[in-house]
């Protein structure tokens, strides 16, 4: 391999930690930089310290956050008796952008799985209980992904709180809106199937 | 369905050759080591893109080469298309009717076909796993929801016994909750796999009954045996069933570190007239019921697609007595066309209407008429 200035084998070297980056691509990056103007690259170097400054996680709902409590929890307009579990921040910025749901999140940082050395006290699960020993939600809904890992954490967080006298719900399963049946892969269409109601 | 010609460029030890195989019976004679497995090959590979022999494609590409090309014409019933597949060192293409499919899944199921080799004769002696594997195979074919909900099992299961393992070193955590939300996850997926296997089987048995009853001429009657899941029972029995089963299982499952029970250690029961078929038949029994079983199959797509398949027999004959080997021709040929190999036709010159000859001898192919 052609060896490079120390400055600029250091910023590749850095690029390669990122997820997704080859060393190839990680040469194309560091050497627009070097063809960025001084302005932006201090903003990107800003925005990079920043993000681990500056962020912390609220200590209501366990999302990320620049605030302590997060935007979301301080909302007085909020339904602060619905919790919606999730596993991940960016899956509260997708339920966000529904603009349908008008409660509080809660973010468990993974699911559970042995396989991967992650147990329930590895996740935020004593954090919600924490949350929960004040005031009892009147609903919480479990939102976890719909994999074999996602399905065991609802499965043991519904063990822990149902008998606390908590209403506990899973989001539903399902097709797409707005896409074709005959692009449904079967598994989908199977719990579809399954899941179907009365109209 | 049939195949009308079969066409190879640099494949194996073919340089290259065209053959017309529009006869319902196409008999590959030769000595041994002449290249007639590596016809059935071809005609393997040109229905599923790879092949029964090797995983590695590159081993069918004659020496020297670059590529290999196995090409056929598919007579079905709402008309012809011509397959082809082309092998090189860095992959395959493959293409129907002149255009090419990148996804696998869009050619397969263009050309159906059965192969029964000589190691298929294990079927009876050989490992559970060995039949596992066949009948996830078979069931994958027909239900691609089947293989779905296999790997999501196998995804639980390994989560369950990494729980199992884990409990034995570690006191601190409860694992009895830990353990009762895999469980959950494993019944769920596995009383599907129990559900869809039990069904398929029962379909295979109905098949094999038959086809053994007319290869044994009537002397033994056939069954196939797994979980008995009585036909009235809804998925949720099922899966209490299993949910309860693991719970009576799991102080021993912790003490073995793994599940003990479940899809991935069941196995499909073979009997001779009510009797184990591995350990109290002869091996001339095992073979004729291992053939049986391999032969519903072709009932079963036939179910399936809606057409016989083509039917692939690599040395088969030779481990049957002559009233057998006569017998399975003639049932099979008549509705399936067949392909097969053999060392010499004795005991087929009987059927000689229906057949097409072509010795073989090094590569080099003879059109015979018998």
């Amino acid at each position: 391999m052609i060896s490079f200035p120390e400055p600029i084998s250091q910023l590749i070297d850095g690029f390669m930690k990122l997820p997704g980056i080859g060393p190839k691509t990680a040469q194309r990056l560091a050497f627009h930089v070097l063809h960025m103007s001084e302005e932006d690259v201090q903003h990107l170097s800003r925005a990079l310290l920043a993000v681990k400054k500056d962020l912390r996680y609220c200590r209501v709902c366990c999302n990320i956050t620049d605030v302590d409590p997060c935007m979301i929890c301080r909302d007085e307009l909020r339904d602060h008796r619905l919790i919606c579990v999730v596993q991940d921040p960016r899956d509260v910025a997708a339920m966000e952008r529904t603009r349908e749901f008008h409660g509080l999140y809660h973010v468990l940082h993974g699911a559970i799985s042995p396989i991967g050395g992650i147990g329930p006290e590895d996740i935020r699960i004593k954090e919600l209980l924490d949350r929960m020993r004040d005031t009892l939600p009147k609903e919480l809904i479990v939102a976890t992904n719909p994999t074999v890992e996602g399905e065991a954490t609802a499965m043991f967080l519904t063990r822990l709180v149902k008998p606390l006298g908590v209403r506990v719900t899973r989001i539903a399963r399902g097709l797409p809106m707005g896409g074709d049946l005959e692009y449904a892969d079967e598994l989908t269409l199977t719990q579809a199937l399954e899941g179907r109601r009365e109209i | 369905m049939l195949l009308e010609s079969l066409h190879l460029r640099h494949f194996r030890n073919y340089t290259s050759l065209d053959l017309d195989t529009d006869a319902p019976i196409n008999v590959f004679v030769g000595e041994n080591a002449q290249g007639k497995t590596n016809l059935l090959e071809a005609v393997d590979i040109l229905a599923l893109t790879k092949s029964h022999r090797t995983h590695r494609t590159a081993e069918c590409i004659q020496w020297g080469r670059d590529f290999a090309t196995v090409a056929g014409r598919v007579r079905r019933r709402q008309g012809t298309v011509s397959l082809s597949v082309t092998l090189t060192a860095a992959g395959k293409q493959a293409a129907a009717g002149g255009i090419e499919r990148t996804r696998i899944s869009d050619y397969l199921g263009h050309l159906n076909v059965v192969l029964f080799a000589p190691e298929d004769l294990q079927l009876v002696k050989g490992s559970p796993q060995l039949r596992r594997r066949f009948l996830d195979m078979e069931i994958g074919q027909i239900s691609p929801v089947y293989l779905r909900d296999l790997q999501q099992y196998l995804r639980a299961l390994a989560q369950r016994n990494r729980t199992l393992k884990a409990a034995r070193t570690e006191r601190r955590i409860r694992w009895e909750e830990m353990l009762d939300i895999w469980d959950d996850q494993l019944a769920e997926f596995g009383s599907r796999v129990m559900i869809r296997r039990a069904r398929f089987i029962r379909t295979l048995e109905r098949h094999a009954q038959v086809i053994h009853c007319q290869i044994s001429g009537g002397r033994e009657t056939l069954r196939l045996g797994y979980r008995s899941l009585p036909a009235s029972w809804t998925p949720e029995n099922v899966r209490d069933m299993y949910l309860g089963e693991l719970k009576v299982r799991r102080s021993g499952d912790l003490q073995r570190g793994s599940t003990s029970l479940g899809p991935h250690r069941d196995d499909l029961q073979i009997l001779l007239d009510e009797r184990d078929a591995a350990a109290f038949a002869s091996q001339g029994q095992q073979r004729t019921a291992a053939l049986s079983v391999k032969l519903a199959e072709i009932e079963l797509i036939r179910e399936e697609v809606g057409e016989y398949p083509v039917l692939l027999l690599d040395d088969v004959l030779s481990e049957l007595d002559e009233a057998r080997q006569v017998h399975l021709v003639s049932a099979m040929g008549a509705k399936v066309q067949t392909f097969l190999t053999a060392t010499h036709l004795q005991s087929l010159t009987s059927l000689r209407s229906d057949l097409r000859v072509f010795a073989i001898e090094a590569g080099r192919v003879h059109g015979k008429t018998t």
